[in-house]
């Protein structure tokens, strides 16, 4: 009896799981999307105010040197190693701010959000995020700025209000083009795809599938959605659920994409192990170093990414240049050192430039 | 009272707290502020309230690992019942605090009903209420609340952060219960020696069915508290709470195998590992650091509790 009772609870809790997992839902936001015209026209963009929060009674901070704390979302995972280094090259160029980065050691909001009470409590002048969700971390931003403290976003944003500005490595329309365009030329235009992400909430991951929707069904609408599944931003986890969907769907299965820079060597790493190397195609964000052996082996073809060493290094020029008082509401342009000025986009987003496609000829001149 | 009976391990827990207040208030001049220490006490809030009932139910030998999923399925059901239903938010807010609690009372049935034990019938709901609140939410968040509603998490009363006077009254009444009435001592009869316990005639499966309902009830209200807190819903809410509340019942001297446990020592375990975390990040220390000390202090003090441990000064 005891065994029965026992059984049947496991395989209802697995059974809620599939089930959730089987649904037809791909994995985007409610948000309007914005696909970019299916040939290279670029988009135009939209005049929009400026929509970011201010921090109140902020001190003069102009040339002093200023104490940054920069909270990724998680520590320990080689996109945010490399965005953090942005951070410190800059900080080391400019000589004017003491930069450290804390974060928690899983992308947990809760962790995340002490973490920053912990930072305005200690009293420092800039806080630097990448936000688990937009939504959860908005009253400790908030709180910053009331405090005084100087908030600018990368990678992930916030509500606009609860940070100054928020530098974009690239706008979601045009990751999602080029994910898309190039899974069309690996697997053709009618090929059976599936997608690996992190969670449904996160908001950059959740942004792309709907953009990458969106633009599939406008440029290539014959292309055959299998699924989306959620794997955190977990290693393992990652490597099992491209191995389920392999397994799952067999021969249909012509593509994967990774949404993480977790996912996507994962992904490739089921291939490999599964024999399907050419067969099933990966595409993917991925941080350079993770995918050399894959890219080497030829199993991989490309590789999207912005360089998330410029990333940080913008998000702390940014900083600098708000506490300085030289970025106010309003501005077009900020400079930011060795990157040259960067253009501002969406009211109180700036933007870091077109992302970059690592294949077998350039990945070897990358390193992070 | 004889010094033998002073030297408890809840007054150990209590110096080795009053020791690290004062050596975390030289490490850095922002600690020790009524802020700072008001502040701190709203983000042990959720963590308190179940530890509180966990308390209870690791004095009488069992365990709930379920709390942390019992947490996200209420946080999602507050926001369904209220956006989807379309409830008004305080009926919505207490429906689902109703389901947390039934979950909770589901738990105590499959353990005192088809006898599994409690770790495996809680693993086992770990999953499925996770699954629940994933299956629910269909991973949208809800966000949006009425500015009343941050009034809970994130405002305060009389100067003190509103959820922090809801853990104060659980703490005074858990503690009256556990200690004065017939009612706690059974609880401890059950963690002692469950067959006595039976056949003394003490209603030892009601008594665990409550237990677990309580624990529901304690994850279903820190659920609401945290939605207020962070302003938003997600089904991951709440993952690995269950871990955090086990370490300060545990270090705060309830024993894993019953029959030993007060809610004094569980509110000291939670301050310690809470002022830990605090005032080592305010000193500098990052987070991987903190996490390595926080293990390194609850083995040196369950290891200096044993040491003065001897049977029979239990008192």
């Amino acid at each position: 009896m005891r065994n029965v009772v026992l059984s049947a609870l496991l395989a209802l809790s697995f059974s809620t799981s599939l089930s959730h997992a089987q649904s037809v839902w791909t994995g985007g936001d409610d948000l309007p999307t914005n696909p970019l015209a299916c040939d290279a026209t670029p988009a135009t963009a939209a005049a929009k105010p400026y929509d970011g929060g201010q921090p109140t009674n902020a001190p003069d901070r102009k040339g002093k040197t200023i104490k940054v704390v920069d909270v990724p979302k998680l520590v320990g995972i080689g996109y945010f190693n490399a965005t953090s280094k942005g951070i410190a090259d800059a900080a080391k160029e400019m000589g004017t701010m003491d930069a450290k980065t804390d974060g928690p050691s899983k992308a947990n909001i809760d962790d995340q959000v002490t973490l920053i009470d912990n930072y305005i409590t200690s009293g420092v002048d800039g806080i630097l995020f990448a936000a688990n969700d937009p939504v959860a971390i908005a009253p400790v931003l908030k709180k910053a700025l009331g405090a005084g403290i100087n908030v600018v976003g990368y990678d992930a944003n916030s509500s606009p209000d609860a940070r100054q500005w928020f530098v974009n490595q690239a706008e979601f329309n045009g990751i999602a083009k080029a994910m898309v365009d190039s899974m069309a030329t690996e697997i053709g235009d009618e090929g059976a795809f599936a997608i690996v992400t992190s969670t449904f909430t996160t908001p950059n991951q959740a942004r792309w599938i709907a953009e990458m929707q969106a633009y599939q069904a406008k440029c290539h609408p014959k292309m055959k959605w299998l699924e989306t599944v959620e794997a955190q931003e977990d290693n393992i986890l990652s490597f099992n659920q491209s191995n389920t969907l392999i397994n799952k769907y067999g021969d249909e299965l012509k593509g994967i994409f990774g949404m993480t820079s977790v996912a996507t060597p994962a992904a490739a790493d089921a291939v490999t192990q599964a024999k399907k190397c050419g067969s099933v195609a990966v595409v993917g964000l991925a941080t350079p170093n993770a995918m050399k052996p894959y890219v080497g082996a030829g199993c991989v073809k490309s590789v999207v990414l912005w360089n998330p060493v410029d990333l940080g290094y913008a998000a702390a020029f940014v900083l600098r240049a708000v506490a300085d008082g030289s970025l106010a509401p309003g501005a077009t342009s900020v400079k930011a050192g060795k990157l040259g000025d960067l253009s501002v986009i969406n009211g109180s987003e700036i933007l870091l430039g077109a992302p970059t496609v690592f294949n077998k000829d350039n990945i070897n001149n990358f390193d992070f | 009272m004889n010094l033998r009976s002073l030297i408890r391990h809840e007054t150990l827990l209590a110096l080795l707290l009053v020791i690290v207040l004062i050596v975390l208030s030289f490490q850095s001049d922002r600690f020790f502020t009524v802020d700072n220490l008001l502040n701190q006490g709203r983000l042990m809030t959720e963590i308190g309230l179940i530890a509180i009932a966990m308390t209870f139910v690791i004095a009488t030998g069992g365990i709930d690992l379920s709390v942390g999923s019992i947490l996200g399925l209420t946080a999602i059901l507050t926001g369904v019942f209220w956006q989807n239903v379309g409830l008004p938010l305080p009926v919505a807010a207490t429906a689902a605090i109703a389901a947390g609690t039934f979950a909770g009372f589901v738990n105590g049935v499959i353990i005192t009903r088809f006898r599994v034990p409690p770790l495996i019938a809680t693993l086992a709901t770990l999953a499925l209420y996770r699954g629940l609140a994933e299956g629910i939410s269909q991973a949208r968040s809800v966000r949006g609340y009425p500015e009343w509603f941050y009034v809970l998490g994130q405002k305060d009363v009389l100067g003190v952060p509103t959820q922090l006077w809801i853990l104060l009254l659980a703490a005074v009444v858990a503690s009256i219960i556990l200690a004065y009435t017939t009612w706690g001592r059974t609880v401890y009869a059950v963690g002692s020696n469950e067959v006595a316990s039976r056949f003394s005639g003490l209603s030892v499966e009601k008594t665990k069915l409550a237990l677990y309902t309580a624990s529901g009830f304690a994850a279903a209200v820190a659920a609401v508290i945290f939605v207020s807190r962070v302003s938003t819903t997600r089904s991951d809410m709440g993952t690995g709470i269950e871990l955090d509340a086990i370490t300060a019942v545990v270090l705060g001297g309830t024993s894993i195998f019953g029959g030993r446990g007060t809610i004094i020592g569980t509110i000291i375990g939670l301050c310690l590992i809470q002022a830990l975390k605090n005032g080592l990040s305010l000193a500098g220390i990052k987070g991987d650091g903190t996490i390595m000390l926080i293990g390194a202090v609850l083995i040196l003090a369950i290891l200096a509790s044993n040491l003065f441990e001897r049977s029979g000064t239990r008192t």
